[in-house]
């Protein structure tokens, strides 16, 4: 059978105006549906003939998923709410500063307008054999091409690669896992609610799937509770191009600082892994530190134990562990990284202006 | 001529810069192009856009191997569905015809040219068939069920792999190209493991070459030299991704062709299309009134716009095919890598005083493109070594097509060569721009190797006050003063010098005045998004004296007879088509006089034509553009188009009969003479800052400040020169090909994974200038502007790299953060040095 | 037809098997459980009668000792480890395809490892050590089994002889214990190359796109194909009437009865321990 891309392939296009008829169409579907919310990554995969869905379960109609909500203990976040309005919102850029920061540096401008949270938190990963239809392990067939004597690499794993060396290549990520963000999913047994953590699914566990959604299940929102409000956040982003690239790495923190000491922290770190990676050992290690230069080397250093480079991406091994570093002293000094440059988002927003 | 060289350049020291429109009234002036607001509006009609009565479309199949044979094809499951009309074959192309040049030669039909379709795809992507269907859904569905059984052959995709000591051949008959008797032929060569001794320490192995050429005296230069340097480099491939994939729909019309597509030029695609085709000009219609984009690969379209064309035919109904982002990426043309090596010495200031060049270009799967050739003619002029010797091999490799990108071979040359003059700058402690300045070329400049015992020489060249005007516009010595580092950021300025062709002469004009009063050039140039499909006539409109508001250009359509153009390629529209546009409009002007003597009486130098009419010197009588028309058309003849001026090309007469009768119809041929080779100059500042800690850099400033001759219209100018410079920048840092060696296969085909620069990789106030000195050769003074810049947009961001965070840390382009970051850790390269395509 | 492989589409857009379907590991299971069902009806309905020709040489049944030594420890060592490192692959191999995700590879080729090492020693120890053509069909084997096969069906064969070491069906299921084991082992070890283990450099390119389908096809046969096997061989275990055989792969011996029952004391001489040793050290031969 010959192969063509870029020709849509045909489907039953189903609308639903209601979560709960779309939950329905997912679990009548079952694997053979397809669930669409801004179209971002669904569309490369149809497109390209990769993925040939009976139907087609699109969720622009439904307005109860849309929307940032004010709740009692934070903000919940519906799951197709796009990332331009997560980005603008008022509530969150005051207290979740460091969730608007990121969905600010996904993409470009025109994406965050039609990409949306739950899709950028659901999305799959980019590794390119595996985006270009290639047999790969993700893709139920027996061998990764990226991890191979000559496979190009650059772009893959340090962490986690079992088997599978892509990384997850979410912004938003590491911002929801600092703010110990909880996933509210629709199954057909009800409602399940799971830490943003444990959304993720690594290739150990499940190598053609990169979350724990199933067949039927259906995110629908996002809460942030109220525990990180106000902390002291650091998110940097260094990627390839200023605009509409997908990070290198990334990493994202939440610190309390008590008496100048680091009280609580969380931290975490995307495109590196399969799975986005909170780096629990490094927030033990920390605590009752200072929030300077020599614990944040300390920190970086210990967060990059036990990454094991691929032929072209050794490179991630002191990025990774210079932006932890910058992460730990970075937030008791704001300026210091945009002393020179303006930073990637700011030249973006100034553009955008 | 050394000595009329040396004349020249103390002639061209003393030339100074003008203000734009400097004594014109329409040329260096902006104003609005005929075509603009239908482009900004969107109203602008591209080849996709058009529908036709029963309107077919189709689509490729692409060869998913990147060298085999194809064995057998089974479509019998895709031509029983319902909607599917054709399945298209190799063995359905036409044999191409050879081809008559415009001096008369005839030229074979290159046996290693690519055809539309193929049977022995040589790269991956390669088209093997087209299917015709009622839509494009049913195209790929039809293709999903077609059997190709395809025999694997050899293949290579790096361009070293290939040349070592038993390496794959692309094709069976070998690897590079050399020169026969018989024209280029493909034959084998293998270098030894010797020559790879130093491979992996990144230095370009230099077996036996296949050309090579020198002048002067190497030895003396190397012998005396202050330093000596000798440095590799490798250049990227480069798609050109143009915005508009290379769509075509064709149909016909009573034995006529009628094609709509995009491409570079417009007269000059019909005899491609014709040879494509094996039919006679004649036959064919191109309609291209609007193109997005081509940079050279589209100069005269692509062999593939003929499928829908031969579907067309057979089917009896409109056949549209439209080009997905993917098949341009196979299909779209690359600039192909080129990997150079330079040992070059230097005198205590900076003067180069030899230069011995090595260059390894991967010419691609079909017709050689021997960039490394073309990048050494440019390094010989761009710093005028006095003694220099250039090897090459030109390799080819089963990866896709490679065909002219703007400066091919200029880029190349410019990005291997520059960052061995700042390495040497900071050796020698001598500042970057007086380093340049010392090696520009200036005046009547020699270039190249000799040809019968000379060397051949440019029209005129500026270069030094470009580079002097840039350097104070960029405050060069101010930003020398700045602070270097700050925290983790490292800042660092860098220029380079840049050139390229800029024009060719001997094309026709074409001119109708119409009773309405109306002037109209007929022009053949394609609209690339250049508008010198437009500007070159302000060049005939102030010879004329008419305001611009009586124009109109008739462009894009060959059915509107359109006179004998250059091709829209090697950046010599704007010198070659102002001269044909000048030589047109003296000559209608001289029929004006002629017209107005014969109907009022004296002689025709009497009369002066200005402000749309044509008067008696000193006032007195006159008549009007529209009634000199009229009479036109009663004296027949030579003032009406019956009678063609003898000196012009054959295409150019036969639309001067065709538009006979329609006013004042005058065609004329740029005879004016030109002592020197055309090429336009541009000094490139740019100035980065680095995060040491991240290997991410930001370009915080740039200028590209050109010797472009007279500047026609500022506007398209600067968007030439700032577009230009970004797609040099865009090979500085980010643009590329990714390969997988065991398959062959091309693994980065989506934008977000082969990175052209976005509109936010470039700095937010990037600058601009141009000396607008004249060029002496030429009527108009205006040279070619679209290829020059792009050297010094890649090389000038580079060489501020190395000053931001020194020598030795990167090897090759594009630059990356992961290379930064690394290398300077580490305090050497620690990239893959000659890989291809990593 | 239930499809037998998995097929996929190779960058050169070639057809190239994968794997096994993964629907064969249900019919392997369903198989698996038909069998156990369909032969504990049989005993359970039929009741078939017991089988032997008669005992002729009761004498030499006096030299048997009441605890019939079967199996060394080191043969008792490596069955069971062999066994833990077989279930630990079955169940790692096809948990994950049943839906039950964890991190199956690790173990997987760290119990293949166990697997290939004990089975190395067994083939040495087997070979060198142990009575090696007691475990392989011998001609009396061959001409009891076509007797049992027409007495099965009701026509005149005289009774077979009782057994050597080791009961036909358990030396056939032996070989394809082997066949099978040796299978995975052989393509088991190649695949090796295509995951991290952190022993080999990765290589997936050992071999072409063909053939590294038809050695996970093989790899994926084989190992449904030991799911009924293991299923079989477990389900005979526990049955009570074959206790007595399992048991001695515990402990190492069987009783005086059960050999003598079961075995015929030429076919597998049975040496006395030397405590226990009577005047006549082995059993004489009721076979022919």
């Amino acid at each position: 059978m010959a192969v063509i891309r870029d020709v849509m392939p045909a489907f039953d296009l189903l609308q639903p105006a209601s979560a709960a008829d779309a939950q329905k169409l997912m679990e009548q579907h079952g694997a053979g549906a397809w669930v669409m919310a801004g179209g971002m990554d669904s569309l490369d995969w149809l497109k390209d003939r990769i993925k040939k869905p009976r139907v087609l379960v699109d969720l622009s109609g439904v307005d109860e998923l849309k929307g940032v909500r004010v709740t009692s203990d934070g903000v919940e976040i519906g799951a197709t709410t796009t990332l331009t309005e997560i980005a603008n919102h008022p509530q969150i850029q005051k207290n979740y500063g460091i969730l608007a920061q990121a969905v600010s540096l996904v993409a470009s401008p025109q994406i965050r307008n039609q990409g949306t949270l739950g899709g950028n938190v659901s999305q799959d990963v980019r590794c390119w054999y595996y985006r270009s239809g290639w047999p790969c392990y993700r893709a139920s067939g027996n061998l990764c091409f990226a991890d191979t004597p000559v496979g190009r690499n650059r772009e893959h794993a340090i962490f986690g690669g079992n088997r599978c060396v892509a990384v997850h290549p979410s912004d938003s990520v590491p911002a929801l896992i600092v703010l110990d963000a909880k996933f509210v999913v629709q199954t057909p047994k009800g409602e399940r609610v799971i830490d943003a953590e444990d959304f993720f699914v690594g290739p150990e566990d499940d190598i053609t799937h990169i979350n724990v959604l199933q067949p039927g299940d259906l995110l629908t929102a996002i809460r942030i509770p109220s525990t990180w409000a106000g902390a002291k956040f650091y998110f940097e982003k260094v990627r390839d191009r200023n605009v509409w690239d997908f990070p290198l790495v990334n990493v994202a923190s939440a610190i309390r600082l008590s008496g100048g000491n680091i009280d609580q922290i969380r931290i975490a770190v995307n495109a590196v892994s399969p799975r986005p990676m909170r780096l629990k050992a490094v927030e033990a290690a920390v605590r009752g530190r200072p929030a300077d230069p020599d614990t944040g080397e300390m920190a970086g250093k210990l967060a990059v134990q036990g990454a094991v480079p691929l032929q072209f991406n050794a490179y991630k091994i002191p990025l990774m562990r210079n932006l932890v570093k910058r992460a730990i002293a970075g937030v008791a000094q704001p300026e210091t990284n945009g002393a020179l440059a303006m930073s990637a988002g700011a030249q973006e927003a100034t553009c955008r202006s | 001529m050394a000595d009329t060289a040396q004349e020249s350049a103390i002639k061209a020291e003393q030339q100074k810069p003008l203000p734009f429109g400097a004594g014109h009234k329409l040329i260096g002036h902006d104003y609005t192009t005929p075509d603009q607001m239908a482009k900004v509006m969107g109203r602008a009609k591209y080849a996709e856009d058009f529908r036709a009565e029963g309107m077919l479309f189709c689509r490729l199949l692409l060869s998913p191997m990147p060298h085999a044979r194809v064995r057998h094809i089974d479509a019998s499951r895709a031509l029983a569905m319902p909607g599917v009309k054709a399945v298209l074959t190799a063995d359905d192309i036409p044999a191409q015809a050879d081809f008559l040049n415009d001096n008369g030669q005839t030229i074979k039909a290159n046996k290693w040219g690519e055809r539309a379709l193929t049977n022995e795809p040589m790269f991956q992507g390669d088209p093997i068939l087209a299917v015709a269907a009622v839509d494009e859904l049913t195209c790929a569905e039809a293709i999903e069920k077609i059997e190709v059984d395809l025999e694997p052959l050899p293949f290579v995709v790096d361009p070293l792999v290939s040349l070592r000591p038993g390496g794959p051949n692309p094709r069976a008959t070998g690897n590079v190209w050399t020169r026969g008797s018989t024209g280029e032929e493909i034959t084998e060569l293998k270098w030894t493991e010797d020559d790879f001794a130093e491979y992996k320490q990144g230095r370009l192995p230099m077996g036996k070459p296949t050309s090579e050429w020198s002048y002067g005296d190497l030895d003396a230069g190397f012998r005396d030299a202050a330093l000596v340097l000798d440095e590799s480099f490798v250049t990227p491939d480069v798609s050109h991704q143009c915005l508009e994939a290379r769509t075509a729909m064709a149909y016909w019309q009573n034995g006529k062709l009628y094609l709509h597509t995009g491409t570079q030029s417009t007269y000059q695609t019909v005899p491609a299309i014709a040879r494509w085709m094996n039919m006679r000009t004649d036959q064919v219609v191109l309609i291209s009134e609007y193109t997005g984009g081509g940079f050279g690969s589209k100069v005269t379209g692509t062999v593939i716009m003929i499928v829908p064309a031969i579907l067309s035919r057979k089917l009896n109904a409109p056949v549209m095919m439209r080009i997905s982002r993917e098949e341009e990426h196979f299909i779209g043309r690359a600039r192909p890598s080129v990997l150079g090596r330079a040992k070059i010495a230097f005198a205590k200031d900076g003067r180069i005083m030899a230069l011995d060049y090595y260059t390894v270009c991967d010419s691609g799967g079909y017709e050689n493109n021997d960039n490394g050739a073309s990048s050494a003619r440019i390094v010989s002029l761009l710093y005028q070594p006095p003694a220099m010797r250039w090897r090459g091999v030109s390799v080819m490799t089963n990866t896709p097509t490679r065909s002219a990108q703007s400066a091919p071979g200029g880029l190349q040359g410019i990005t291997i060569i520059e960052p061995i003059l700042a390495k040497a700058a900071r050796k020698l402690g001598v500042d970057q721009v007086a380093l340049r300045r010392v090696n520009s070329p200036e005046g009547k400049a020699e270039y190249g190797p000799p040809s019968h015992g000379k060397r051949p020489h440019v029209t005129s060249c500026f270069l030094r006050q470009a580079l002097d005007q840039g350097a104070q516009q960029f405050k060069w010595q101010e930003r020398l003063a700045r602070p270097r580092r700050i925290g983790s950021k490292a800042r660092g300025v860098g220029v380079s010098l840049s050139c390229y062709v800029g024009g060719t002469i001997g094309f026709d004009g074409l001119i109708v005045i119409t009773p309405e009063g109306r002037v109209r050039f007929q022009s053949g140039i394609g609209n690339l998004g250049t508008e010198a499909v437009m500007d070159v006539h302000r060049a005939g409109a102030e010879v004329l004296g008419v305001p611009w508001e009586l124009c109109d250009v008739a462009w894009g359509d060959t059915s509107k007879h359109l006179p004998y153009t250059c091709a829209s390629g090697g950046s010599q529209t704007t010198h070659a088509m102002t001269r044909a546009a000048y030589a047109v409009a003296m000559a209608t002007k001289q029929r004006l006089q002629e017209i107005a003597a014969k109907s009022l009486g004296g002689k025709p130098e009497d009369y002066e034509v200005g402000n749309a009419r044509v008067f008696r010197k000193g006032g007195g009588a006159g008549m009007s553009f529209a009634e000199a028309a009229k009479k036109a058309i009663e004296m027949g003849g030579i003032y009406d188009g019956h009678q063609a001026p003898d000196d012009v090309h054959k295409a150019t007469k036969d639309a001067v009969t065709a538009l006979a009768g329609q006013g004042l119809v005058v065609a004329a041929r740029d005879k004016a003479p030109r002592d020197g080779d055309t090429y336009s100059y541009v000094a490139s500042f740019a100035e980065v800052e680095v995060d040491l800690e991240t290997g991410k850099y930001f370009i915080t400033d740039f200028l590209a400040y050109g010797d472009v001759g007279t500047v026609v219209h500022p506007h398209s100018l600067g968007g030439q020169m700032l577009g230009r410079s970004t797609l040099g920048i865009a090979h500085a840092i980010g643009q590329k090909w990714v390969y997988d060696p065991e398959y062959g296969a091309p693994v980065a085909m989506r934008f977000y994974q082969n990175k052209p620069p976005t509109i936010l990789d470039v700095p937010v106030n990037m600058q601009w200038g141009a000396l607008n000195i004249p060029d002496p050769e030429t009527p108009v003074g205006a040279r070619g502007v679209g290829e020059p810049p792009v050297g010094g947009g890649c090389a000038s961001i580079l060489n501020a790299l190395s000053d931001a965070v020194g020598d030795d840390i990167f090897e090759r382009a594009p630059v990356y953060a992961d290379t930064i970051l690394t290398s300077y850790e580490a305090g050497r390269p620690m990239q893959h040095p000659l890989m291809a395509s990593i | 037809m239930p499809q037998l492989i998995q097929w996929a589409t190779s960058p050169w857009g070639q057809k190239v098997p994968i794997h096994i379907a993964w629907g064969l590991m249900w019919i392997a299971l369903i198989a698996g459980l038909s069998f156990m069902i369909a032969h504990s009806l049989y005993l359970a309905i039929v009741k078939p009668a017991k089988r032997f020709a008669e005992r002729r040489a009761e004498a030499a049944a006096a030299a048997v000792p009441e605890r019939v030594q079967r199996h060394s420890l080191a043969a008792r060592m490596f069955h069971w480890i062999m066994a833990a490192a077989m279930l630990t692959l079955l169940f790692t191999a096809f948990l994950p395809k049943a839906g039950v995700h964890f991190n199956w590879v690790l173990y997987h080729w760290i119990a293949g490892l166990v697997l290939t090492a004990s089975i190395l020693f067994h083939i040495v120890h087997a070979t060198f050590f142990m009575d090696f053509w007691s475990i392989w069909p011998d001609r009396i084997d061959r001409r009891d089994a076509m007797n049992r096969v027409r007495r099965f069906f009701g026509k005149a064969a005289p009774p077979p002889a009782r057994f050597a070491k080791y009961p036909l069906e358990n030396k056939l299921y032996h070989g394809v214990i082997l066949l099978s084991g040796l299978a995975v082992i052989a393509t088991g070890l190649f695949m090796m190359k295509r995951v991290p283990t952190g022993i080999f450099t990765r290589n997936p390119y050992l071999f072409s796109d063909m053939t590294w389908g038809l050695m996970y096809v093989l790899h994926g046969l084989a190992g449904v194909g030991l799911i009924a096997l293991v299923m079989v061989h477990i389900y005979m275990g526990v049955r009570p009437e074959k206790f007595p055989i399992t048991k001695s792969m515990i402990f190492g011996w069987m009783s005086r009865d059960f050999y003598l029952e079961e075995h015929d004391t030429g076919r597998w001489a049975v040496k006395a321990p030397a405590d226990s040793q009577t005047e006549q050290g082995y059993a004489a031969s009721d076979g022919d």
